[in-house]
């Protein structure tokens, strides 16, 4: 192809995509490129998006009953010991109207759905003949010449462009081909993800979870559910599936010669878990690898001349233990790069400097100033005394605490005192307490 | 509900290409490294789709028909054992998720 284009972006995924509206939207001239069938289809999340950026490529986005599952106005954070869960439990009408603070997706549907939308913003750019979304390619190669990017290849065919944005995936390979990513990335600090999608009828669904139209559930598991293995669970509300899964620390898998679908059965057999998950169908089993959001395993320099990293082939991505953020950090960085991209076209100029801008852009806004400002709540969830000795601990307390027994019942302090010497020390407490209160 | 065994959970999953009987593998093992100095092989099981197995005389196997295309092992092996790609559109293997 001798035609050239402003922008090349790899990766249809939700970087990729809310880079390409916002070029379609600057008037821009570019190649969005995807490797699966359809845009979202090799595409695996939890999954909520959170915060309110969807509005931002698709206003009004909750008028149309389509893309997204469901929004979240129920959250919950549950410990577990081998019987027991003890939840905080937070539900409010608060979070009942749009914009809403977070939507459960299906990538399938959901990338897919928002790829029409891009669509229909080039189709109404300047380069509605000009512009492509290109699935079923995969992209071999960052082509270079002088120290600058001038397109890729793909297929045998070389494709050109003045700029490139890589929005590959966590699993980078043309990262590392650049050399922004080592070659070979260590188990360390990465997780493996497992879910299985359970359908049920509708109104079971509803009922059970106690939606309401379209309100959904978010529930976290920490303790018993990864069977020891660091790291921890997820269960989120669709229409009429549910997304039940466990995010499961690799090196630690590695060491205690655990394998992730057994792990899975055994948190689905736990009682509390049997009981909300009963009757249901298994209609998908997937798994993908998650960055831990550990700032020592993402690429320190996100641009190169003509060339920038947005999403998780950057490893944007946060738990700090009140929400999984990954999804929401994809598309805030995806319009970054796309806006650093439409800036240096203005000025001819995709040198380094104006790639930089990229990552300047992207240290000022939220995502890497809650990453930089919550390390230490990252090192915190996957400290084994947090993932499994308090889990114990809580559900331990809560046991005797619902107790009724006909006997004299001891002060609640006493019974937590009990519970603190079977399951941790006080000097253990001590520790995680002053490193909570500093991390959190 | 019913527990489903991994073939079980593998038989819901969309390959591409499936119809086609030679595919070209997108991920390469070179089991000599696995089978001569490996101290852990992990892979056979870390890995969520069970690509990788071990023989009755604990010898390591690699099919890439099932893989499911998440990376695990590319991060798992640290023994350079494992060379990972993603599967060609026509001539690879796969997944297309029908939720994702």
């Amino acid at each position: 192809m001798d035609e050239k284009f402003d922008c090349i972006i790899v990766g249809a995924g939700v970087a990729g995509l809310a880079a390409a509206m916002t070029l379609a939207r600057n008037n821009m001239k570019f190649l969005l490129i995807e490797k699966g069938e359809f845009p979202g289809s090799k595409n695996v999340s939890g999954g909520v998006l959170w915060g309110n950026d969807l509005a931002k490529l698709v206003p009004d986005y909750w008028e149309e009953d389509a893309g997204w599952e469901r929004f979240i106005n129920h959250r919950r954070l549950t410990f577990m010991d081998d019987q027991s869960t003890f939840s905080v439990d937070f539900k409010s009408s608060h979070f009942n109207d749009p914009p809403y603070t977070g939507v459960v997706v299906l990538r399938s549907k959901f990338d897919r759905w928002l790829a029409e939308k891009v669509q229909e913003a080039i189709d109404a750019s300047d380069y509605a003949m000009d512009s492509f979304i290109a699935p079923n390619v995969l992209v071999e190669e960052v082509l270079q010449k002088d120290g600058k990017t001038v397109g890729i290849k793909a297929g045998g065919d070389e494709f050109y462009s003045d700029s490139v944005i890589l929005a590959e995936g966590v699993n980078n390979l043309l990262t590392r081909q650049v050399g922004l990513q080592d070659t070979y990335v260590p188990a360390d600090h990465m997780l493996t993800g497992v879910k299985e999608v359970i359908r049920f009828d509708q109104k079971v669904l509803e009922d059970r979870f106690q939606l309401n139209g379209l309100s959904g559930m978010s529930n976290e598991f920490v303790g018993y559910a990864t069977n020891g293995v660091e790291g921890g669970g997820f269960l989120y509300t669709n229409r009429d599936t549910i997304s039940i899964g466990l995010v499961l620390g690799l090196k630690d898998l590695r060491e205690k010669e655990q394998t992730p679908y057994d792990i899975l059965n055994e948190f689905k057999k736990h009682p509390v878990i049997a009981d909300t998950i009963r009757g249901g169908e298994v209609v998908e089993y997937s798994a993908h690898i998650v960055s831990s959001g550990d700032k020592r395993v993402m690429p320190e320099k996100l641009y190169k001349p003509g060339l920038v990293v947005c999403g998780e082939a950057a490893n944007l991505l946060l738990n700090a233990g009140k929400a999984i953020q990954g999804m929401d950090y994809a598309m805030r960085s995806g319009i970054l790069a796309a806006e650093a991209i439409t800036k240096a076209k203005e000025k001819v100029d995709f040198g380094e400097e104006a790639m930089k801008s990229y990552q300047t852009a992207l240290e000022d806004s939220y995502i890497m100033k809650d990453i930089n400002n919550f390390q230490d709540a990252v090192h915190l969830l996957h400290d084994p005394v947090m993932t499994q000795k308090m889990p114990n601990l809580i559900c331990d307390f809560g046991r005797n605490f619902f107790s009724i027994k006909n006997e004299p019942t001891p002060k609640s302090r006493n019974m937590l005192r009990g519970a603190i010497k079977r399951h941790a020390s006080y000097w253990e407490l001590i520790k995680l307490g002053a490193k909570s209160a500093k991390a959190l | 509900m019913k527990l489903l065994s991994l073939p079980e959970r593998l038989g819901l999953v969309s390959y591409r290409n499936q119809a086609k009987s030679e595919i070209k593998p997108h991920i390469l093992v070179d089991t000599d490294i696995c089978n001569s100095t490996c101290p852990h092989k992990c892979t056979t099981y870390v890995c969520p789709a069970n690509c990788y197995t071990k023989d009755e005389n604990g010898k390591v196997h690699f099919q890439v028909e099932d893989c499911i295309e998440c990376g695990t092992c590319m991060y798992a092996c640290d023994q350079g054992a494992v060379t990972w790609k993603f599967p060609d559109p026509e001539i690879g293997r796969g997944v297309t998720w029908n939720f994702g």
